[in-house]
């Protein structure tokens, strides 16, 4: 088999010195995220809002596909950093999910936000009007409720029918989802409010 | 009959020469093996042909192409069929008194003699048999010698198993041994300095004597009645002679040494030997011939007992070094009762005695508190409470109040006092927090926060790098300042002469007089209405209570008010009066000046009473001052003076007519 021939006794084998490159991201990986059709027109309204820190901070390239109507997001070759396509991504599905773009700019700036989602039937397997009530129990008048348990415990929830998404940190999206769950589960909101209060306060005095 | 003998006499010859070469024995001996097998047939058959006793089904021994294993059982055989005719014949015979032959002393006649040779010849494995199942060092003692007085009389056809080799040939020694002390004992029956439990000296010097006699007589005829120890047994004759040896494989450490207490030992077996030696003294008739060999050993052995002292083996115990006098002393107690004993003697003689006391202890049956689970039946009634039982508690016992316990408590009361340490409760005190401080924690806003969300978490985590500076701060300042102040007040006093001390801050509480229903409204929940002025303070309130107009009231409200105004005014008058007199007293001008006031004050005081009258001055003194009122008032004066002398005329006609009448009379 024909080989390299073995160097001469003691000479290190020749090879061209190593050339140092930037570590570059494989060029051309693609994202692609479907945009459903309520939120079609939100999209078309913030985009400006949505591309900009993509493209001017993450260094992504980004298109909004009208024939698939996807949200594709790509590298190229000025992109730096490996997690910035994750990101952009992630925000990109926030805003699909209902969220508003100031809060899910916050997945691009903070690396220790995620994004939680589940169903309403999934705590307690509920039908018609019952259903109903329990996400009515969610929001609350006015959607007091709901805006409660954000500004407590520092998280952005979206109430889309029978799906809830939160958006946080672990331990927020943890404090939420209890008292989302206890919701679900028939406790008044009163002690709801109670309960993520003290949770909250043990939660603060630790840090 | 002559066959028979025949017969036996080459079973001897042949056994008599295996036994002189002792080391053939070391190894298999395939012709040795043959020979004693046809030995033991021969004499199998002979005590088949002899009709005497009943024995078993076999008529005659079969050994061709037979195993040792297989022979044996025929045997056994035969002699579990004769075991029982021998066991009875044995008793009649010893109940039988006139058969005793032996001694009076003995304890019990034994019949060794009379029990005829043709059957012990017979049957010598049973006797065996039967000495190896019977025979103990304690029990049957007597049966056990009788057998061996019929086996020394029948001696010797070895059996050719090897297996069982070992065993009969340690057997027939055991016997053997056993005749050979008997001999030995009843012939010398003295104790030497060098005896202990392993050597008796007189046994040795009758072995050897044996052993010389044996080498003679090989050659001729075989003597019958003659003790024969085997070469190869000349070492194990010594140790195993004391002790009864009943098989190679079921021996054990007390077959060969005696119990580790020496002296009783000695003491046992020297008993033990002299019964031996009263019992047997039937074998001394036949036996008188070896007897003269032995003898001439004794002296043998003497010179040998100086290197035999020297090869003693001895027992570290304490009684150790004085075994010999000991047993020497032992033997002479027996003969000098009254000699004065010295005290080692009675020590060794307590010590003797509690030791006999405490092995029949042992040996008794044990109480039942040794036996161990007793139930109440199997123990005396009552008897567990004289007991006492240690058994686990479960609950912790109450402590037992003897003096000293309370001394020590009291110990620790009167050092607890000087330390002043008391364990007084301390008062917890709970952590009031007021709902308002817990509410303002965290306040719950409903609505929808203006921030967003990255914009919450950046405040937070400016919140917390920036904490950290702030807080180093502030308290360093606030201690700098507090010091700075101190410091300049006391350098002050030290200053001034006229130290002037500043004016202690008065602590300014606002209190705002509004009417409490307007805080009311506002006020969040930490004002309190304690700041507001009551109603009192602005308006005094009135004794009476409400404040009434005429109309409402009553007669004894106006009584009253009518005294209090009287009283008021009363008060107000003495006083006056008496600050008059006084003003007179101390200052006569001021009291002229006064006194023209006090004069038309008096006057008209004394014209109200009837004691002055006026003058009235009715307007002369007035100035005239238009001539109109002039004339009229002069006019006035004229018709004032008719009209007064018009009514003193009219007066004085009255008081006339009132005399005429009087001078009528």
């Amino acid at each position: 088999a024909a080989g390299t021939p073995p160097p001469a006794s003691g000479a290190a084998p020749a090879s061209r010195p190593a050339v140092s490159r930037p570590l570059q991201v494989g060029k051309g990986e693609l994202r692609r995220i479907a945009v459903p059709a309520n939120r079609y027109t939100p999209l078309k309204e913030n985009w400006m809002k949505i591309f900009t820190p993509i493209v001017e901070h993450l260094q992504l390239q980004i298109r909004f596909n009208l024939k698939t109507r996807n949200v594709e997001i790509k590298t190229c070759q000025e992109t730096k950093d490996l997690s910035a396509l994750t990101k952009a991504a992630d925000f990109v599905k926030a805003f699909i999910l209902g969220f508003q773009v100031e809060d899910a700019l916050a997945l691009i700036r903070l690396d220790d936000l995620f994004l939680e989602s589940f169903e309403v039937t999934d705590v307690k397997p509920l039908k018609g009007d019952h259903l109903s009530r329990a996400i009515g129990r969610i929001a609350g008048k006015g959607g007091k409720t709901k805006f409660t348990i954000e500004n407590v415990t520092r998280t952005r929830i979206v109430l889309a029918d029978t799906k809830v998404h939160i958006l946080g940190s672990f331990q927020n999206i943890k404090m939420a989802r209890t008292a989302i769950c206890n919701l679900i589960l028939g406790n008044p909101p009163s002690k709801v409010y109670g309960n993520i209060r003290a949770v909250a306060s043990r939660a603060a005095e630790r840090f | 009959g002559i066959q028979g003998i025949q017969g036996i006499q080459t079973c001897l010859r042949v056994a008599g020469a295996a036994a002189a070469r002792p080391e053939c024995f070391l190894s298999v001996q395939d012709g040795l093996a043959a020979d004693f097998r046809a030995m033991t047939k021969t004499l199998y058959d002979l005590n088949k042909g002899s009709n005497i006793v009943r024995g078993g089904p076999l008529k005659e021994l079969v050994i061709e192409n037979f195993d040792e294993e297989q022979i044996w059982q025929q045997l056994e055989l035969q002699n579990n069929a004769v075991l029982d005719f021998f066991k009875e014949s044995i008793a009649r015979d010893a109940k039988d008194e006139d058969l005793c032959l032996l001694s009076d002393q003995e304890e019990d006649g034994s019949d060794a003699e009379t029990s005829s040779d043709k059957e012990l010849e017979d049957n010598i494995m049973e006797a065996e048999a039967e000495q190896k199942n019977v025979y103990t060092k304690d029990k049957d003692k007597t049966k056990a010698k009788e057998k061996q007085s019929k086996l020394r009389e029948n001696i010797i056809q070895k059996y050719s198993d090897e297996d069982s080799d070992v065993d009969f040939d340690i057997e027939a020694l055991e016997q053997q041994a056993k005749t050979a002390k008997e001999t030995t004992w009843k012939k010398t029956g003295r104790k030497s300095v060098v005896d202990d439990k392993f050597f008796k000296l007189s046994e040795m010097e009758a072995f050897l004597e044996h052993a010389e006699k044996e080498n003679e007589e090989e050659e001729d005829d075989i003597n019958y009645f003659e003790d024969i120890i085997s070469d190869d047994e000349e070492e194990d004759s010594e140790q195993a002679k004391a002790k009864p040896i009943k098989s190679s494989r079921d021996m054990t450490y007390k077959d060969f040494f005696d119990p580790v207490d020496d002296d009783d030992d000695l003491v046992a077996n020297d008993v033990e030997d002299d019964e031996e030696e009263e019992a047997d003294s039937a074998i001394e008739e036949q036996n008188e011939e070896s007897m003269s060999e032995f003898e001439d050993m004794n002296e043998m052995v003497e010179h040998m007992r100086s290197k035999e002292a020297s090869k003693k083996v001895t027992f570290s115990l304490p009684d150790d070094s004085e075994t010999e006098d000991v047993t020497e002393m032992q033997l002479e107690k027996g003969m000098d009762p009254g000699e004065i004993k010295s005290s080692f003697e009675k020590r060794q003689e307590k010590m003797s005695k509690r030791i006999k006391s405490l092995e029949e202890a042992l040996l008794e049956e044990k109480p039942w508190q040794l036996k161990g689970e007793v139930t109440g039946q199997k123990r005396p009634e009552n008897s567990l409470l004289e007991e006492t039982v240690l058994f686990d508690h479960a609950v912790r016992m109450a402590p037992v109040i003897t003096e000293e316990t309370t001394f020590q408590l009291e110990d620790i009361i009167k050092q607890r006092i000087l330390d002043e340490a008391w364990d007084d409760v301390v008062p917890k005190e709970k952590p009031k927090e007021e709902a308002f401080e817990y509410k303002k924690r965290i306040t719950l806003d409903h609505e929808k926060s203006k921030l967003s969300l990255a914009e919450i978490y950046e405040q937070e985590y400016m919140k917390l790098h920036q904490q950290k500076t702030e807080e180093e701060e502030n308290p360093e300042h606030k201690e700098i300042q507090e010091m700075m102040d101190s410091l300049f007040q006391k350098l002050d006093a030290l200053c001034n002469f006229h130290f002037t001390p500043k004016p202690p801050v008065p602590e300014v509480k606002i209190v705002s007089n509004l009417p409490a229903i307007s805080m009311e409204e506002v006020a969040p929940v930490a004002v309190s209405d304690a700041a507001l002025l009551a109603p009192e303070e602005i308006k005094e309130k009135n004794k009476a209570g409400d404040v009434k107009t005429d109309a409402e009231k009553t007669p004894t409200d106006k009584k009253r008010e009518q005294r209090r105004k009287k009283l008021r005014k009363r008060m107000r008058r003495r006083e006056k009066e008496k600050r008059q007199k006084l003003l007179e007293k101390m200052k006569p001008e001021q009291g002229i000046k006064l006194s023209k006031k006090a004069a038309a004050a008096k006057l008209k005081r004394l014209a109200k009473e009837g004691k002055a009258s006026l003058l009235k001055d009715e307007g002369k003194d007035k100035a005239l001052k238009s001539s109109q009122a002039f004339f009229s008032q002069l006019q006035d004066q004229v018709k004032m003076q008719i009209k007064d002398a018009s009514k003193l005329k009219k007066k004085q006609k009255t008081e006339k007519a009132f005399s005429v009448q009087k001078l009528k009379l």
